[in-house]
């Protein structure tokens, strides 16, 4: 059933210098790691230092005494690392393992190739005075000046009474909480009167949380979970918060010294420049990662580009490090020795059928096609992931998939349909990412599937072509099927919604032929779900029992 | 590429561990990846999608993903039913493996069709299509694919011996087992990977009410478990979301202490779980027999401290990650020690895949609460740091 692919392959030669943006901690570990296995790195870092100076976690969310500044000096001591701060990234074009990059000095203006490009931006840490109405004064701080405070002189805070509210103006991370922890402790540690946290949800979803909590916890801090934000009345001597109390049943007042204020640590700006630049998905939060499984955990949807740390997600430090080792197996991978070996017809343009209507470029999710100067859409073996997107949308059928060109398919649709004897006819169109695994494990666990039932695999629902559909009921078929990845399950982002789309088009074409637009229907499951498939084609062949075989 | 071909011992084939097999493959290294169970995924691959009209980002089917990759790789050698006899050396390391004494359900998994005994069926194919090249037409081992246990010479080692669930065996009032109607995560994951649906063990029928209690052997201070597993909160509320989503009339009810975050999506997610889903801020802990199979709880109100009684068709114990149940054993015969926890310990807070022993790794659960993704992200720091070790990171 699975479709043996026979690919002509070619040697081409890639870049391999690699560009790290952003020069944070994570920037950095990226940079030694990358270096480390050979490859040429340039770090580039707007701002005038790199590593513990470009970092954006704040004091308070950094592993206490871990040696950070001496990476900065292995990175400085590498020849093999370029380092170019002051610096930003203008602009970039072209492909993995063929990037283009111009990179704005205070001077001048760089050009550079590089073989792929990896993300290690920082956030912005946000005070949220305004989600609880205050501003910032006295009697009420920022998270980040507390720390900084604590830092410089914590016998200020001795007989002082100090609360905090936190998870009430965000839904919050362990990463915000981990620093709330650490102050109590250190608040704790320098003799403060007394330590109030009001908190909506504690997030402890991280290494040791649990345990920073309780240990402030047992050394006297009193934490009130709310459902929302305590009254708080601001003076110039402190604050008074007005709370419910569960267990007296009535509101209470506490008072405070100071009172902190929770912060966000947020993606910036840039972000959204840089996705429009380098044509990323933009993910949930503004973050340069899509919410997608295929991405994990450093990938984007387009290859040769990797984000790491800040850049995908708001976690500790430890866990953008291991982002940044991430993103250098996924460099050498890419990259290898600077030759690759790629199939000369994982996606083709047909130059003399192209009307150079541009849809492909448009469509691709993977960014994997580039314009010449001679206006010619070609695409990149190296960046083409082979979904099919683009064959399928090319008004002009321009373009052929390796092992699924448009005559193969149909060639299976026919073969798959030859051998059904008598019992209604379903064939159903397969993503091989989905669908595909879930029928096979129907099968071998032998779960009754209808006996007339046939399996079409195609790389990506995207390239189920309207064609497809039709030539199978033209070809016998008495129900379609056409089964996808659920949506934000699909490796290439959209191609179940194209699919779904391509589905109703043919419903209507069915329906005006006189067929009941029912034997055609779209589903979408995941690769593990034997039990859904079966449910899926049993409740089909349902459905096409009542409406009878289609009579020739 | 260094001429010398080297060779890095996997113990245990979870989601760690096949990542860390497939990411030092790929580099080129020759894998042994040695699994006590009859087959490979560990937990995860026993999971059921969580997707609503959308995916829920659970991971479930990554593991399904990355174990199609596995047993298609060559380099690397698989061996089941297998366990660590002894270690000797310091790098290279020669490892005597022994069987672990489980076996594959052999004949008769699947024999007569799936309905006759689905969970005989899908435990006895490693719940995996993937798994079902290690097993012969009888259902036992595959010689070809499933390697004998053999002493090994190997040059490091990545230890990927995951999490047991907590057993709620350790907090008798939840009365699991003896209430048919009281389930774990586990057991309702792998029965709707199963049956595709939610049913109560005891009639197979579709519940009209239920409840998930979160925290379930975490964060508790009395078992001296101080940590939060991390993948409780985010399993519940997609299982819970994904039920009544499937069931719109379905009463399903959190019981928790604090909810913890899933993806980057999360504040969507939540709002959602939040219209659909009832939450109550308390862990109830005392469960009692109701007719027809239902059971009964008693909990205090949050807001006013009121007693209430309720009663639930099927009670889901979201029960958390706890040490390996080798651990120690495994601490001993490797050498490398424990957290006060019972996980293997991570001296270096800027590198979590190191142990405190050179040549030696660690993986995934086996150091600590984490997701599926987390899993993924760490087997694969910890094969970087192999690389690096082995010298053949350099090209
Ligand atoms: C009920 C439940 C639901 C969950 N749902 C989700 C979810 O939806 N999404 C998510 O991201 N996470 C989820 N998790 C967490 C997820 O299970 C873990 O993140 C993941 O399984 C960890 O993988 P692992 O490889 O570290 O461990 P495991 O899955 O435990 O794998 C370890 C493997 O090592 C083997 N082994 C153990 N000891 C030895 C030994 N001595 N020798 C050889 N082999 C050995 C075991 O047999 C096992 O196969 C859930 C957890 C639970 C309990
Ligand atoms: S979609 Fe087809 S016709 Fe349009 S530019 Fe691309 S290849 Fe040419
Ligand atoms: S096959 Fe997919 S990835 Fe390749 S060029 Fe077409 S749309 Fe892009
Ligand atoms: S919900 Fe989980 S198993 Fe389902 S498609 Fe999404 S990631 Fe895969
Ligand atoms: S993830 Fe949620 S249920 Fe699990 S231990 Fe943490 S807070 Fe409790």
């Amino acid at each position: 059933m699975t479709a043996k692919v026979e690919t002509a392959m070619e040697q081409i030669e890639i870049a391999t210098g690699v560009l790290v943006v952003g020069g944070g901690m994570t920037g950095v570990e990226t940079a030694l790691q990358v270096a480390s296995q050979g490859y040429a790195v340039t770090l580039v870092e707007g701002g005038a230092e790199i590593g513990p100076g470009a970092e954006s976690r704040p004091r308070g969310a950094l592993p206490d005494g871990a040696d950070l500044a001496d990476r900065v000096a292995r990175v400085r001591a590498s020849d093999r690392i370029e380092v170019l701060s002051g610096t930003r990234l203008d602009a970039v074009a072209g492909l993995a393992g063929d990037f283009r990059a111009w990179l704005g000095t205070a001077e001048d203006v760089i050009e550079r190739r590089f073989g792929a490009v990896v993300l290690a931006t920082e956030f912005a840490v946000k005070p949220l005075f305004l989600g609880y109405q205050l501003s910032p004064g006295k009697a009420v701080i920022g998270q980040s000046d507390l720390e900084n405070r604590l830092a410089e002189d914590p016998a200020a805070f001795a007989e002082r009474t100090v609360a905090f509210v936190v998870g009430f103006a965000q839904n919050g991370n362990p990463l915000v909480m981990q620093r709330v922890f650490n102050s109590v402790k250190a608040l704790q540690a320098a003799g403060a009167a007394g330590v109030n946290v009001f908190v909506a949800d504690l997030k402890v979803a991280d290494d040791g949380l649990e345990r920073c909590y309780r240990e402030g916890r047992d050394g006297g801090a009193l934490y009130f979970k709310l459902k929302a934000a305590p009254q708080i009345a601001t003076a110039e001597a402190g604050v008074t918060l007005t709370f419910p109390d569960p267990v007296l049943r009535r509101a209470v007042n506490a008072d405070a010294d100071l009172l902190v204020v929770e912060e966000a640590l947020e993606v910036t700006a840039a972000n959204a420049d840089l996705a429009a630049m380098l044509r990323l998905d933009l993910g949930p939060q503004g973050f340069l990662q899509a919410d997608n499984i295929y991405r994990f955990p450093v990938a984007t949807n387009r290859e040769g580009i990797f984000v790491v740390g800040a850049s995908r997600e708001a976690r500790s430090l430890a866990w953008a490090l291991t982002d940044a080792r991430n993103a250098a197996l996924r460099v050498r991978e890419l990259l290898g020795d600077g030759k690759r070996s790629v199939p000369r017809d994982k996606a083709v343009v047909d130059i003399g059928k192209c009307t150079f209507c541009l849809t492909c470029y448009r469509c691709c999710p993977h960014g994997a096609i580039y314009w010449l100067a001679e206006n010619k859409p070609v695409i990149s073996p190296v960046a083409c992931q082979g979904c099919g997107i683009c064959a399928s949308e090319c008004p002009m059928d321009a373009i052929q998939i390796g092992g699924f060109r448009d005559d193969e398919v149909q060639g299976r649709i026919g073969a798959a349909l030859a051998d059904v004897n008598g019992d209604p006819a379903i064939v159903a169109f397969c993503c091989q990412n989905s669908a595909l695994a879930a029928g096979e494990m129907a099968a071998q666990f032998k779960m009754p599937l209808p006996a007339g039932l046939r399996l079409v695999q195609v790389p990506c629902a995207g390239k189920i072509d309207l064609q497809y559909i039709l030539d199978a009921f033209v070809k016998g078929a008495d129900g379609v099927l056409v089964m996808a990845c659920h949506p934000g399950n699909c490796k290439s982002e959209r191609g179940n919604t194209y699919a779904g789309w391509r589905v109703e088009d043919a419903q209507r074409i069915l329906a005006g032929a006189g067929l009941d637009a029912e034997r055609l229907r779209f589903a979408t499951l995941a690769a593990n779900m034997g039990s859904d498939f079966r449910a899926i084609v049993v409740d089909m062949a349902q459905k096409i029992q009542e409406l009878g075989k289609v009579s020739q | 590429m260094n001429s010398q071909t080297k060779k890095v011992m996997v113990i245990g084939g979870g989601i760690a561990g096949l990542t860390a097999a497939w990411e030092l493959a790929a580099a080129g290294v020759e894998v042994a990846l040695v699994e006590k169970a009859p087959f490979l995924g560990g937990h995860a691959i026993q999971y059921a999608c969580k997707a609503t009209d959308t995916c829920q980002q659970c991971g479930a089917c990554g593991v399904e993903k990355m174990l199609a990759n596995v047993v298609a790789c060559d380099r690397i050698q698989v061996h089941l039913a297998a366990e660590v006899a002894s270690v000797s050396g310091d790098g290279p390391f020669t490892v005597a493996l022994r069987a672990s004494g489980s076996a594959p359900a052999g004949a008769g998994a699947c024999g007569a069709g799936y309905d006759a005994d689905p969970q005989a069926c899908a435990a006895g194919r490693g719940y995996s299509v993937h798994n079902g090249v290690f097993y012969g037409p009888d259902g036992s081992f595959d010689p070809r694919r499933v390697a004998a246990p053999a002493d090994t010479t190997v040059d490091a080692v990545v230890l990927a011996t995951g999490f047991v669930p907590f057993n709620p065996a350790e907090k008798p009032t939840y009365r699991h087992h003896e209430l048919a109607n009281v389930v774990t995560g586990l057991e309702l994951e792998r029965a709707k990977r199963i049956f595709g649906d939610v049913r109560r063990p005891s009639d197979g029928r579709l519940p009209a009410r239920m409840a998930f209690i979160q925290c379930v052997g975490s964060r508790d201070e009395r078992l001296g478990h101080l940590w939060c597993s991390q993948v409780c909160c985010p399993y519940a509320l997609r299982s819970a979301l994904a039920t009544k989503h499937k069931h719109p009339e379905m009463d399903v009810t959190v019981f928790y202490m604090d909810i913890q975050n899933t993806t980057n999506s999360f504040g969507a997610f939540y709002d959602q779980c939040k219209s659909a889903l009832r939450f109550v801020r308390t862990i109830p802990v005392d469960m009692y027999e109701a007719p027809d199979g239902a059971v009964r709880t008693r909990y205090m109100t949050e807001e006013d401290g009121a007693p209430v009684d309720e009663i639930f068709d099927l009670v889901v114990l979201s029960v958390g990650i706890m040490p390996g149940a080798d651990n120690s054993a495994l601490s001993r015969t490797l050498g490398i020690d424990l957290n006060g926890d019972g996980f293997f310990a991570r001296p270096d807070l800027l590198n979590t895949s190191l142990t405190g022993r050179s040549g030696l790794f660690v993986a995934g659960t086996a150091g600590g609460p984490m997701t599926i993704a987390g899993a993924m992200a760490h087997a694969g720091q910890s094969a970087a740091a192999v690389l690096q070790y082995l010298g053949r990171a350099s090209r």
